[in-house]
């Protein structure tokens, strides 16, 4: 189960795996701060200025509330995807490659 | 398989129970559930054949498809209270139902992003294998299962509770035979099929009730010639807040410190359920488990869409149907009180409405059977945390074979499952819409905390995760026992302590706060291999090297 320290060490100094490493963890980190903007936004905008949620859009009875409130939620479901389409075409072959060079 | 044949008995003899208790029995509903009930039992059948070992038992032995799983996680986190409740709050009051849902949606992007993949490449059966990767097993495995216990136990309640009551109004039984079935089934479910049968009987109930719901929906927009705005006109026209219905309300405006506190619970607490972390251990590896959260999360997305135009739909629709109301000998109704079995049954008239008493059973049915399929979910991840981490890894220090840890696992859910059929009894007039929030909000402020901590930064102890996930564990639940929803509205105090309802806002940093605080005091010799023993973690769960694959049958 657990790994060998010559395994490790091999690893961890394999430019590839550092590589990886920086930018995935820049990604995710990046990921994570727009999803936390965009949903504190629409928590902060909730919570301290609502009258502007309550207005209605140009001729329709829809209200600019209702409408954010749809596009925030689907931006979750986006986020994920475009999170996912990256790592499956940076990351991956990246990833492939170190397995590979570690021969496991 | 004696049980199994007195149980169908006792489903037979359903219809005529319902017609004894005199309730607004439906049997197209009642035929549908039956036909669900003999699909899910040929499944655990076929299920128990291949549940031969601990990895079968915890994770359908790792074979799952990242579709597939996609499907019964949003099985497993579409409770029946989230599509009927967020249904029912969006006929209430509007934009609020909407918060509600948004905060739901927003556990999936941290989920993604901070948790599934390394989660995946570090544990085997639950996320407490994780946590205890680097840092030390007893201190970490009780802690876990503390709040997982805690976590579920709450979850149970709240599902058992309102499974009850639901099912008295959809299928006219009594309340104890309703939660009998649902306990049973579970039961059967758990022990026989383990998380094979589990997570098929989630994929086929959440097919169904993404089904049901886009027939619905479906069914609604084209009364209204598929003009979003043209419900909207209306609903804003017989609603008694009128134009309110589209800005946010009371929930909000009241206490907006409780509002960003349950927000923050709630995009947090996902990532800390226990039987949601534990779908990640079901699929063959990392990318596996990145396609269950896309998958997820747009079905999820989906569904909750869905919802809303269920929900304000539904309040153009409903007042044109005098019958729904307990009307006075006027014929007049008030469209929110006196709405007949309360607000949570929403969709459940409406699809009456659209669809005629076969959408209505149709929907009935997948309601049942959401209920038995998330209770059995929660089961499982409560029989984990006993057998798993408790029996196995505490008692045991890792010496019990295979077939004791099945032995105890299945035993522990049988014990879940009369338990939450006892709870669910002596909770019946009890106010459980705390429960989930708490549930969440433990999760949130011990479990997530320890997760990310453990994974992500080489400072984190033992000593500091232990301590830090207790203060989160404990303060949220002080907070909670101390404000309104159980101080005043269970204990029947005056005032309540806390200033509002919901802990995340101070538990969350609080336990981060703490984890640091106590890992930087940590100056023991453990402690230095635990940070020493980060790199290899940090290998591990970025490459997969090492980490448990699927075993092939």
């Amino acid at each position: 189960m657990s790994l060998h320290d010559d395994v490790v060490t091999q690893v961890t100094q394999n430019p590839k795996y550092q590589e990886l490493v920086r930018r995935k963890d820049r990604i995710s980190y990046a990921f994570f701060i727009v999803t936390f903007v965009i949903y504190s936004g629409f928590i902060l905008t909730l919570a301290f200025n609502p009258s502007l949620f309550g207005r209605s859009i140009e001729g329709m009875t829809m209200s600019i509330g209702v409408v954010t409130g749809i596009c925030v939620l689907v931006s979750a479901s986006v986020l994920v995807s475009l999170y996912v389409y990256i790592s499956n075409k940076v990351f991956d072959p990246l990833l492939a490659s170190v397995i590979e060079e570690a021969g496991q | 398989m004696k049980f199994l044949l007195s149980l169908s008995a006792l489903l037979l003899s359903m219809p005529s129970l319902a017609h004894a208790a005199g309730g607004q029995g439906n049997t197209s509903a009642i035929v549908m559930f039956l036909i669900f009930i003999a699909a899910t039992m040929v499944i655990t059948w076929w299920a128990a054949k291949r549940t031969q070992t601990t990895s079968d038992f915890y994770t359908a032995g790792g074979g799952i498809t990242g579709f597939q799983n996609g499907l019964a996680i949003a099985g497993d986190y579409l409770s029946a209270a989230s599509f009927l409740g967020i249904a029912g709050m969006v006929y209430v009051s509007g934009f609020d139902g909407i918060i509600y849902a948004i905060g739901f949606m927003f556990g999936w992007p941290t989920v993604m992003f901070l948790v599934a993949e390394r989660l995946r490449n570090l544990g085997r059966y639950n996320f407490a294998d994780v946590t205890s990767f680097r840092l030390q097993q007893v201190p970490m495995r009780v802690l876990a299962a503390s709040a997982s216990l805690l976590v579920i136990a709450l979850y149970l309640i709240a599902q058992m509770v309102g499974a009850g009551k639901l099912i008295v109004l959809l299928f006219g039984i009594e309340y104890k035979l309703a939660v009998l079935v649902v306990g049973s089934l579970m039961m059967i479910y758990v022990t026989f099929g383990g998380m094979t049968a589990t997570t098929w009987v989630q994929i086929i109930k959440a097919v169904l009730m993404l089904f049901g719901a886009t027939l619905m929906t479906f069914l609604v927009l084209k009364g209204f010639n598929f003009n979003l705005d043209a419900i909207l006109v209306e609903a804003v026209d017989v609603h008694p807040d009128g134009r309110g219905i589209l800005a946010p309300g009371s929930a909000v405006s009241g206490n907006p410190l409780n509002a960003l506190s349950l927000g923050i619970a709630l995009a947090f607490g996902t990532a800390g359920l226990p039987h949601i972390l534990m779908r990640f251990f079901t699929v063959a590896n990392a990318k596996e488990a990145r396609k269950s959260v896309i998958w997820a999360s747009s079905f999820i997305g989906y569904f909750y869409v869905l919802t809303f135009i269920i929900g304000f739909s539904a309040i153009a629709i409903l007042v044109k149907h005098p019958e729904y109301f307990v009307t006075d000998a006027d014929g007049n109704f008030d469209m929110i009180n006196s709405l007949i079995g309360g607000t949570n049954m929403v969709a459940v008239h409406l699809a009456n409405a659209v669809g005629g008493d076969l959408l209505l059973g149709f929907l009935a049915a997948v309601t049942f059977a959401t209920i038995v399929a998330v209770v059995a979910g929660l089961a499982l991840a409560g029989a984990a945390a006993i057998s798993h981490d408790l029996y196995a890894n505490v008692i045991a220090k890792g010496k019990a074979s295979e077939e004791k840890q099945l032995k105890v696992s299945k035993l522990s859910t049988v014990m879940l499952g009369v338990l939450s059929i006892i709870l669910g009894i002596v909770f019946e007039n009890q106010n459980v819409a705390f429960m989930v929030g708490l549930a969440f909000a433990i999760a949130a402020s011990s479990n997530f905390p320890v997760l990310v901590l453990s994974m992500y930064w080489r400072g984190c102890t033992t000593r500091g995760a232990t301590i830090g996930g207790f203060i989160g564990l404990a303060s949220a639940t002080i907070w909670v026992v101390l404000s309104t929803t159980v101080w005043v509205d269970v204990f029947g105090f005056a005032e309540p302590i806390t200033p509002f309802p919901n802990p995340g806002i101070l538990s969350i940093p609080l336990a981060f706060a703490s984890i640091w605080l106590f890992s930087m005091l940590d100056k023991s010799a453990a402690a230095e291999k635990e940070k020493a023993a980060f790199t290899a973690l940090t290998v591990r769960s970025q490459t997969g090297i090492g980490a448990t694959g699927a075993q092939s049958h």
